[in-house]
């Protein structure tokens, strides 16, 4: 019985816990608003898993998730919250296109012609949530405040690129050409493991043992844990926080700047305004929900990256609105952000 | 530049500064208190929401007015449950909300109005003001407008009156900046919070319900697309000042309102986006402290443990 009790009580403040009352809520959402709740599962399922197509996108999805997720945990172990990966993200998507239209990278070979403009997207994304960094270091700016507004800045400045012509746009050939920018060159498309799939998993998988690796087993790791916990005595301690609060927020945008080149390079092959829509919320959710463990960080985008294909799925099969599942995320974020008052109590000693 | 463009501009400039006129205002009362509400796109899009549930259930757009405020009002209530009873993580919370109430209204609404767009609600109308309406420029821009606009500077005035001249004010103005003195005088950091988040929820509802009750009669996806993030953006642009939100939003509704006019001015070497993100760009100069000094509470966002 009391053994019963302690799994109750570990599951109640556990992520997994949030997910699954979540995921119950959207289920009997699901069953009020479906005319049929089996056709809706059905639907959901198709769209998640039915089609190598599905679940490719589906895996390619939560790799860009993945990808966010990662740089919020890596920032947020040095208690540096960056709520800015979507326009990390669209930064990086960005630059990746300039780079693969604008240069002459594709004629380039051993790979250079992909590797080079995914590269420059890292940069980008790391760039710009750097420019959080410096004002934190230097102006004392909160990082919340800086990275969500920097968002917007980067949404529009996607938004900007593909509408001038003079930047990505492009040309217009007939009255109908819509505001996007040429198809990258094939030069620089990222190849297929299984169509859709691209080969950007891979790296993603790498990437998630490196940071796990760095976050865990390097000194850097420690230090960004040690000014994350306390500022004053790991500055006491000698390490260097403005370098170390740079360092984290550069790492955590190249992240999500490498998401956005995968979700160009990989995926849609131009640039659209607003490509990068909803990605880097739900990224941020994943870096969440995985309290700051790597792998778990995988897990999570895995489960968003086939809901919001499921969710699609059930639209068109089903009649359901997609919106149930962006409910059932924001449900997921509050059960999450709830918990810490029974994690807090918990750590009390208050039953 | 013609007087009918300038007329055009600066009437457009204050119907678009006005919604988040009032969620600034509101969103400052919270701020001042030591709360940092990112839900409040949320509660300006549950208050659309409502406002065009109510005027499309009655028929009357004053219903609606009511039921935008209480829609707005109840995700200041969950807001505040999580900010200040269960102390969660104010962004996250914040985030969360926004996105389960783009959700349920999205959800709501196609069960209730049906799929296709383009129902319409009564909705208020312009209400000129016998004789100024006839003045030259004031006439249309400050005279001829819905009665939301009217409104604005007694809700400004209210708001700068209990935050500077009254002792609840005193006492949340406190609370945002030393919480455990407030604490140790004896007042209530929850109850004084819990004034400052009602307050927000009601200004923040006021702003929503313009969208669907006196902009466009009717209610779409995602309405707001923002405007609560522009808002909070007004708030930091302002330095946390009364007057200073009011000249925020100002500022943003004419960049707004010029990224419409731009084509009608002759201008094509300014690109409508560059508009669009200069109030971004400006809260990020005033937050940075690059313009003036920046001043926010000391103690915003941060959850009060006795």
């Amino acid at each position: 019985m009391t053994a019963l009790a302690a799994i109750l009580r570990r599951a109640s403040t556990s992520s997994a816990g949030a997910v699954l009352v979540a995921l119950l809520a959207g289920l009997l959402l699901m069953a009020l608003l479906a005319p049929s709740l089996p056709n809706a599962l059905a639907a959901f399922a198709r769209g998640a898993f039915g089609t190598t197509y599905a679940v490719g996108a589906s895996v390619n999805r939560a790799a860009v998730l993945a990808l966010v997720g990662l740089g919020f945990i890596l920032a947020f172990r040095a208690n540096l919250t960056n709520i800015g990966g979507e326009g990390q993200l669209a930064m990086g998507g960005m630059v990746a296109a300039a780079v693969a239209l604008k240069t002459d990278v594709a004629g380039l070979p051993l790979g250079l012609a992909v590797v080079l403009p995914a590269l420059a997207g890292a940069c980008a994304g790391g760039l710009w949530a750097g420019v959080a960094g410096w004002l934190r270091v230097r102006r004392g700016t909160n990082e919340v405040i800086s990275t969500l507004l920097l968002s917007f800045i980067a949404l529009w400045l996607v938004y900007w690129s593909v509408h001038s012509d003079a930047l990505l746009r492009q040309p217009r050939t007939s009255a109908t050409s819509l505001p996007e920018s040429e198809d990258i060159p094939d030069g620089t498309m990222i190849g297929m493991l299984v169509p859709p799939m691209h080969q950007g998993i891979v790296v993603v998988i790498l990437l998630v043992g490196l940071v796990h690796l760095a976050m865990t087993r390097t000194v850097w790791g420690m230090r960004l844990q040690a000014i994350g916990l306390n500022a004053a005595s790991a500055r006491r301690a000698g390490l260097s926080i403005p370098r170390l609060t740079i360092g984290a927020m550069l790492a955590s945008g190249a992240l999500a700047g490498l998401a956005g080149a995968f979700m160009i390079q990989g995926e849609q092959y131009n640039l659209k305004a607003g490509f990068s829509s909803g990605y880097g919320i739900d990224g941020l959710v994943v870096g969440l929900l995985a309290r700051g463990s790597a792998p778990t960080v995988l897990v999570f985008a895995l489960l968003f990256g086939f809901l919001r294909s499921g969710g699609i799925g059930m639209e068109i099969g089903a009649g359901v609105p997609s919106a149930v599942v962006l409910t059932m995320q924001g449900l997921v974020i509050l059960a999450v952000a709830g918990m810490e008052f029974l994690r807090q109590r918990q750590a009390r000693g208050v039953p | 530049m013609t007087d009918a463009i300038l007329v055009v501009l600066a009437a457009s400039t204050v119907r678009l500064a006005i919604p988040l006129l009032f969620a600034a205002l509101g969103e400052l009362v919270s701020e001042k208190a030591g709360l940092l509400n990112l839900s409040l796109e949320g509660m300006m899009l549950a208050a659309a929401f409502g406002g065009a549930l109510g005027c499309f259930a009655s028929g009357s757009p004053v219903v609606g007015l009511v039921v935008a405020l209480a829609c707005s009002t109840v995700v200041a209530g969950l807001q505040g449950l999580f900010s200040i009873v269960l102390r969660a993580n104010q962004i996250v919370s914040g985030i969360g909300l926004n996105i389960a109430v783009l959700g349920v209204t999205t959800i709501a609404a196609r069960a209730l109005f049906g799929r296709d767009a383009g129902f319409t609600i009564p909705g208020f109308g312009k209400l000129a003001i016998p004789r100024f309406a006839d003045l030259p420029f004031f006439g249309p821009v400050l005279f001829s407008q819905s009665g939301f606009v009217y409104a604005a500077p007694a809700v400004a005035l209210l708001i700068a009156l209990l935050l500077y001249r009254t002792t609840p004010g005193l006492a949340l103005r406190a609370a945002g900046d030393e919480p455990r003195a407030v604490d140790k005088s004896g007042a209530s950091i929850a109850a004084i919070r819990w004034l400052a988040i009602l307050v927000t929820g009601l200004a923040a509802g006021l702003g929503g319900a313009v969208y669907s009750l006196a902009d466009i009669h009717t209610f779409t996806e995602n309405m707001t697309s923002g405007a609560g993030y522009l808002a909070l953006a007004a708030v930091i642009f302002g330095r946390w000042r009364v007057v200073g939100t009011i000249v925020a939003s100002l500022v943003f509704g004419a960049a707004a309102s010029l990224q419409f006019q731009l084509p009608a001015l002759g201008v094509d070497f300014l690109p409508p986006a560059l508009l669009i993100m200069m109030p971004y760009v400006l809260a990020l100069l005033a937050v940075s402290g690059l313009v003036g000094r920046q001043s926010p509470p000391r103690a915003l966002a941060l959850p009060f443990h006795r």
